[in-house]
């Protein structure tokens, strides 16, 4: 399969970050919720590393278990109503998340690790001037005194190309644009420095245009201030542009992790070949022939199958795949797979 | 897509357990005041007469009670100047056979019979108790009061054996059961016969008010324009008004009509201002339901309007009405109780604001039994349709403040 | 801001022009002279007292002269017709006090109490505090305002200090000054308070709750936010909006919310002197004293409004 159109940053490929240590290590993650049926599983098993400076892309359809997959990882879930299972682990800077104090996690928030939302439109408090929310951020986590941390607000909504950086510190969030508002989220999650960016879905609900300048602005800070971003999309073509590894979630489990290059070019997850082969390929259309879509639906977590999750969509199943379900394995240098019969690699091209 | 919608909230609604429970709490009083007005049609002076009887003496508290002795020697004294007064007259023996306290009544015996055997023993041994002050713990007094009601109280019954001594029906028995009021009329019989009332009222105001206000709502919210200005000034002008003052307005333009004395002027002071509240939401709904696409479609199709106002629209605000009518049902029991205290409400007929009411001077005398009884009867019907609301509200439209 | 204010005003005039010809048609259904003289009245003393109130005149003679007198707050020349020589202007002056001083405090302090406690609910959201302060609000609802009003004056007025020959609270009845106000006062402040909690305190869970769940919550927290800064600062200035709409539309209901307290505890205040000129079929004073309230209830709404586009930003501009 030919994605070169799409490899534009995967070129970059041979140079990756990501040697040395990672600043974050997701082991065995299990998410649960409570619900009026029972308990669920929402995320089941998922490890992985982040390391400095790269940019780790999650993906997969919605209910895949990506936003909770980040949300545990900052502990946003509400805590009466869900609970990680025994043994789950997020290792930041020696510590684990999943165990550690409320106290202990509020310093983390939004000063070590950072995260931006889909929801430009509601996430910013409709009360509250830009400039007060900003400063809050500053508030918890610095020593700066009033006057430096309106400075230092000022001074990042200038770093996120904010036209009338200084007027628009007192304005509302209703007042800006969508795109606008964006920025203002990324200048709110940068502003200390932290080592990791979480982003869900940033650029979902903007527009094409804008999506692709919030995009660059958030390579290019990536690069300044040497932050590791997990970025979780449902949209390959984003995955395409920015990201150097990633992570492919299918009804709460990782199926497929690979380098970017690797993964467009040579897909061994049946379900990352389809999700390849359902995207639309620009400049070479071809005449009345529909557009590859992945048939059936991802089954409920309530109903899960005892066997491969994606048995039941999958072209290559046999008896074995409903019957086991398969273990992540290595599939080559810093590649994982979850298939009992991983697509082929082809020929070294 | 809307249909299914209602679908998964029935269902929805019919797995929460309170409100299953709430439901049947509801279809029991129902199926109460439906009797009561099905008895009232089909018994001779109907039910109602029935509520006015005198069963024995004031404020009896109910069966479980344990009666203080002054109480008791009260009760017993009830009786015997009853009994004396009837013997007083022309022909005591007719006045005896009408002595009635409920289905109670006095042996049938020949008036020198009871002379002898009820009215003078019992002078004996109250004469003897006068001399008593103390009741309480006087061994003595307490044993002539044992004889006291052993000589009265004993021979007042439904059917008496050979000695006289009384069977108390199974109809008197239920009508003592929670005791009686300030004229001895029993309380559980007059809360029975309110639910009817309740009920009536509920229904009557809370259908009316929803009806007025979908159709006012809908059809403000579908046609926009000149309905829906002329609506929202009708019911802000309406809603500027405190009901109770609205009520009050309503009740005493009425007065002095020919519908005095009816349950109209309730009922029409209590529709004129509920039906705001659904018109309000109602409208708000059907503005967003005017958007959606199947709507629009059937418009594009050439539906009429009319019908796609009656076809499509409306329906899907049925949750809407079921939500309304059971916060007024709430609303008109509430305000009837107010209303009554006022004087400006049921007539004529016992409900559980005029129990409410009436008990007020009782309570002063540590008399709980009748605003105990008309509250719990209220409590759990009222209970029982917030839950339902409550719970209609998640199963149809969770996002509800 | 001026203009925004004067729109609400200019929209407001058509719904107080209704309300007075709502009320005026409602209070002639029964001609209120006949009501005053009873059935058959001798003609030429219906005549004089038709001519004496100007009821003789046409309708909208008649609704003019109101309007106008709602307008200049010029009662003086309204006479009463059950309390002899009585004008409303007087009666209105008298009244308006002892309302006050039970309404304003009793919604003060609901207010207070039923924010504090969804507040409490809200935070332990599902668990056992707050699923049996609801348990109790609901209860609390289905009770009727009666029997609290009977068993709050049973026991706080009647029951208590009996022992020992004191009385903490008056069993009704009403005595200017403030040294008086906690005797006469006090008890139906707190019935007022208590048959109001229920309801308001699930209004405002659900408020709370609503908020809680919104987006902006999430961000906050993912900044490091502590749970109470987010409860206290983020979550209760958007709830405010809700709030604050509820308190302003409970406003005008001071001056006659509180009529069955007043009645019941006879304290002289404009609801129960609304309440006895209704009873005594007093015409001009029913329809005066309505008229009053009405507009009052208007200006709130306006005031709503305007209070509305302070604390929400995004009122202000549209």
């Amino acid at each position: 399969m030919n994605s070169s159109h799409l490899t534009t940053r995967a070129a970059r490929e041979g140079s990756a970050p990501g040697s040395g240590k990672p600043v974050l290590e997701v082991e065995h993650l299990s998410t649960c919720f409570k619900t009026d049926q029972g308990v669920v599983t929402a995320i089941d098993d998922v490890s992985f590393e982040l390391y400095a400076g790269e940019t780790l892309g999650i993906v997969g359809e919605s209910g895949s278990g990506k936003t909770v997959t980040s949300k545990s990882i900052m502990r946003l879930l509400s805590e009466h109503l869900s609970f990680q299972k025994e043994g789950s682990v997020v290792r930041f800077e020696g510590k684990n998340l999943v165990t550690a104090t409320e106290d202990e996690m509020r310093n983390v928030r939004g000063a070590r690790i950072a995260m931006i939302f889909q929801e430009p439109m509601t996430s910013l408090n409709p009360v509250f001037t830009i400039g007060w929310q900003l400063d809050e951020a500053l508030k918890y986590h610095t020593k700066l005194n009033r006057a430096e941390r309106k400075q230092r607000a000022i001074e990042m909504l200038e770093l996120v190309e904010m036209p009338n950086a200084k007027r628009r510190f007192d304005e509302y969030p209703h007042q800006l644009s969508g795109g606008m508002r964006q920025r203002v989220m990324i200048a709110m999650a940068l502003c200390c420095e932290p080592d990791i960016l979480i982003a869900d879905e940033p650029t979902t609900a903007l527009d094409v245009t804008i999506q692709a300048q919030i995009l660059r602005l958030m390579d290019e800070l990536k690069s300044k201030l040497n932050t590791a971003i997990m970025l979780i999309t449902h949209d390959l073509g984003v995955v395409a542009q920015t990201c150097d590894r990633v992570l492919v979630m299918y009804a709460g489990r990782v199926v497929e992790s690979a380098p970017i290059a690797q993964l467009f070019d040579a897909p061994r997850h049946p379900y990352t070949k389809a999700l390849l082969s359902s995207i639309p390929k620009s400049g070479r259309r071809e005449h009345g022939k529909r557009l590859p879509t992945i048939e059936g639906l991802v089954p409920s977590l309530f109903h899960l199958p005892p066997g491969c999750r994606f048995a039941a969509r999958c072209a290559y199943r046999d008896a074995h795949c409903d019957a086991v379900e398969p273990e992540l394995t290595d599939a080559g240098p810093r590649r994982e797979v979850r298939c009992h019969y991983p697509l082929e690699a082809p020929e070294a091209n | 897509m809307a249909k299914f919608m209602q679908q998964r909230g029935v269902k929805k609604l019919l797995k929460d357990r309170l409100a299953v429970v709430s439901m049947w709490v509801i279809g029991a009083y129902l199926l109460v005041a439906l009797g009561v007005l099905v008895g009232n049609l089909f018994t001779e002076g109907g039910l109602k007469s029935e509520t006015e009887l005198r069963i024995g003496p004031d404020n009896v508290p109910g069966a479980w009670a344990t009666q203080s002795a002054e109480a008791r020697l009260r009760d017993a004294t009830f009786y015997l100047d009853s009994i004396k007064k009837a013997s007083r007259g022309s022909d005591p023996a007719a006045a005896y056979a009408a002595l009635e306290w409920g289905s109670d009544r006095l042996p049938a015996w020949k008036p020198d019979r009871i002379e002898s055997e009820i009215i003078e023993p019992a002078d004996e041994i109250s004469t003897a108790l006068a001399d008593h002050r103390e009741l309480e713990g006087n061994v003595e007094a307490l044993a002539l009061l044992d004889r006291l009601e052993q000589v009265v109280r004993a021979r007042i019954g439904a059917s008496h054996d050979e000695s006289g001594n009384a069977q108390r029906s199974a109809g008197q028995s239920f009508r003592m059961l929670l005791g009686t009021d300030r004229q001895g009329r029993s309380i559980l019989v007059r809360a029975i016969y309110s639910t009817k009332v309740a009920v009536q009222i509920g229904v009557v105001s809370a259908l009316i008010s929803v009806l007025i206000g979908t159709i006012l709502g809908a059809a403000a919210g579908y046609f926009g324009g000149v309905v829906d200005v002329i609506v929202v000034w009708l019911y802000s002008t309406f809603s500027s008004i405190p009901w109770i003052v609205l009520l009050m307005v309503l009740a005493s333009a009425f007065r002095g009509g020919d519908w005095d004395g009816t349950l109209i002027p309730v009922y029409a002071a209590f529709c004129l201002s509920f039906w705001i509240s659904p018109c309000r939401v109602v409208r708000g709904e059907v503005m967003k339901l005017k958007e959606l696409e199947y709507v629009q479609a059937a418009s594009a199709i050439g539906f009429g309007r009319a019908r796609i106002l009656f076809k499509h629209v409306i329906p899907n605000t049925a949750h809407l009405m079921f939500i309304n009518f059971s916060l007024l049902f709430i609303g008109a029991i509430k305000a009837e109780v107010i209303l009554s205290f006022l004087g400006l409400g049921v007539k004529n007929e016992p409900s559980w604001g005029v129990m409410i009411n009436h008990a007020k001077a009782e309570v002063l005398n540590g008399f709980f039994w009748q605003i105990g009884t008309a509250t719990v009867f209220m409590v759990i019907l009222v209970l029982a349709f917030n839950t339902l609301s409550d719970a209609l509200q998640d199963a149809f439209d969770p996002k509800h403040v | 801001m001026w203009t925004f204010i004067l729109r609400r005003l200019l929209y407001n005039v058509p719904v107080y022009l209704g309300i007075l010809a709502l009320l005026m048609g409602a209070l002639r259904v029964n001609d209120p002279i006949s009501g005053k003289l009873g059935k058959n009245p001798d003609p030429s003393d219906y005549l004089a007292l038709e001519q004496r109130y100007g009821l003789d005149q046409p309708f909208a003679v008649q609704y003019v002269k109101l309007l106008g007198d709602v307008v200049t707050l010029d009662f003086t020349d309204v006479e009463s017709w059950t309390n002899d020589g009585l004008f409303v202007g007087e009666m209105l002056a008298e009244s308006i006090v002892p309302s006050l001083a039970i309404t304003v405090p009793a919604l003060c302090l609901t207010s207070v109490l039923a924010i504090s406690i969804a507040i409490i609910s809200a935070f332990f959201r599902g668990r056992p505090v707050d699923k049996t302060l609801m348990v109790l609000a609901v209860v609390g609802m289905s009770v009727s305002f009666l029997v609290y009003v009977i068993f709050g004056q049973y026991w706080f007025a009647y029951l208590l200090g009996r022992g020992s020959g004191l009385s903490y609270f008056a069993i009704g009845g009403y005595e200017s000054g403030l040294a008086n106000w906690p005797y006469y006062c006090l008890l139906p402040v707190l019935i007022s308070t208590f048959v109001a909690m229920g309801y308001d305190t699930r209004f405002y869970r659900a408020v709370m709750v609503e908020e809680s769940g919104r987006d902006y919550i999430t961000t906050a927290k993912a900044k490091g936010a502590t749970k109470t800064k987010i409860m206290f600062v983020h979550m209760l200035k958007n709830a405010m909006i809700p709030i604050i709409t509820r308190i302003m539309t409970t406003l005008p209901f001071l001056v006659m919310g509180s009529l069955l307290l007043e009645v019941y505890f006879n304290i002289p205040g404009m609801g129960r002197v609304l309440y006895k000129a209704i009873q005594e079929q007093d015409f001009p004073v029913v329809q005066t004293f309505v008229a009053i309230f009405a507009a009052l209830f208007i200006l709130s709404n306006i005031l709503t409004d305007v209070l509305y586009a302070l604390v929400d930003p995004r009122v202000r501009l549209s």
